[in-house]
């Protein structure tokens, strides 16, 4: 079997393996990325919207290479059709090309030094004295053993890696969105607003989103949690009625209940949707994991350094990664959950009331008011506020 | 428990989700290893409709 010798391993090279691999090299690390397909960024499994803080943490610029469009605000749909319009703050942002960006983004690693190997599939980590070093690959027939202090699992929803050393990164049909999307040709909408809508029998569980990518073309898609009807059969009902046609369908899990357990063992540290590091309410991860990769990938220089692999070391990827973006995305998987309880009609009337208050300043004397109208809300809102 | 190879996009969302972890996404196909105890949670999940329980069911 060929052998291969490197400080890191990086397994999967999306936004994850490319950002952990690229602060790695940055930090001096010997790093070898592998990526199961021929070509790193597609097939696309993604909704492509992104925050500014995406560009911030990969000290790179929103270049119109890889954004198509700047995010200005969204337009939200309750299930009754209202329609609420939010401006600026949360909802500002890109929407990415992301077969270009996660390109670009590997090709920025591998000039700060990473090698990069495609189609190349990670079969067994390779276990020595109880501790990950390394794992066993396949490219092209070939197995290829690839020594290495430290692996870095970014091997999206579908990890064997983690599960492999022992870690618990299952999802179930309630923690995972299924979503499918069509980019569209021909989608008559403004290309600086997002638009969301929500509703039980538009998308039980989850919501249809309109992404403009400039051009009148749309990334159109549906995530649901739901036995009723799946994805793709939700995504034909929306857009049976807009008039334009797809160039692309995709498709995938998104995990909407907040990251995983525990995401390091001994040599090993997890990364991105395999880690479940994506904001529960919105589904959005790009700019959690870019976060939390690169953590991982200085964590890793560190630990590169000081000689010291161990989970016992490694945890501190986990403090930091919780210090920095917990905070967030636990307050983000409690909207998950309000969200989750709430029928067509609480969401109508909740919408309703929501449209009527400033945001940032709701008044006490409201909020009594509607709860009084409605009770029913006493408890929820008493999480919310 | 069946995956129709036409219709699946192998996104890996059945994967996620294997309670036995006996799926496994190999090039642009979902291989089915032994263990499979039919629990049909990768059906709720397919984005698709690719996977059926095998019994002839639409």
């Amino acid at each position: 079997m060929e052998k291969m010798r490197y400080d890191v391993v990086v397994v999967g090279g999306r936004v994850g393996g490319s950002t952990a691999s690229l602060f790695a090299s940055k930090n001096g690390l010997d790093v070898l990325m592998v990526e199961k397909n021929q070509e790193i960024g597609t097939p696309v499994q993604c909704a492509e919207a992104t925050s500014s803080s995406t560009f911030k943490t990969l000290e790179m610029k929103p270049s119109p290479k890889y954004v198509c469009t700047e995010i200005k605000g969204a337009d939200v749909y309750s299930p009754d059709g209202n329609h609420g319009h939010l401006e600026g703050g949360y909802a500002e942002g890109f929407i990415l090309e992301r077969k270009v960006f996660d390109k670009q983004l590997a090709i920025e690693s591998a000039k700060a030094g990473t090698d990069i190997m495609v189609k190349t599939t990670v079969k067994n980590p390779i276990h020595k004295n109880g501790k990950i070093s390394g794992v066993v690959a396949e490219h092209m027939g070939h197995a290829i053993e690839i020594e290495a202090d430290l692996v870095v699992a970014a091997d999206g929803i579908e990890s064997q890696v983690a599960k492999m050393a022992g870690l618990n990164t299952h999802q179930t049909p309630k923690s995972l969105c299924s979503c499918a999307q069509y980019e569209m040709v021909g989608v008559e909408c403004d290309p600086n607003y997002l638009q969301f809508y929500f509703g039980e029998k538009i998308a039980p569980g989850g919501y249809v989103w309109i992404f403009p990518k400039g051009d009148n073309i749309a990334n159109v898609g549906v995530g649901v949690r739901s036995d009723t009807g799946t994805a793709y059969s939700f995504l034909k009902k929306f857009t049976a009625n807009l008039n334009a046609t797809p160039v692309e369908l995709n498709m995938g899990g998104v995990p909407v209940y907040g990251p995983v357990d525990k995401t390091y063992a001994d040599g090993l540290m997890v990364v991105g949707d395999a880690a479940g590091q994506v904001e529960p309410f919105t589904g959005g991860g790009i700019h959690v994991t870019a976060h939390c990769a690169r953590i991982a990938g200085e964590v890793a220089a560190e630990a590169i350094e000081k000689g010291n692999t161990s989970g016992n070391f490694l945890k501190k990827y986990e403090k930091l990664w919780k210090k920095e973006v917990g905070q967030d995305l636990k307050q983000s998987l409690k909207y998950r959950k309000i969200m989750d309880r709430l029928s067509d009609e609480e969401m109508n009337i909740l919408a309703k009331f929501l449209k009527e208050q400033d945001l940032e300043s709701i008044s006490k004397m409201s909020v009594l008011g509607f709860v009084r109208d409605y009770p029913q809300f006493l408890k929820l809102l008493k999480e919310i506020l | 428990m069946k995956i129709s190879e036409e219709q699946c996009g192998y996104c890996g969302a059945c994967i996620a989700v294997c309670p036995q972890n006996v799926l496994e996404l190999s090039g642009m196909k979902i291989i089915t290893h032994s263990g499979c105890e039919n629990c049909m949670l990768c059906r709720v999940v397919c984005p698709v409709g690719a996977i059926n329980n095998g019994k002839n069911e639409v």
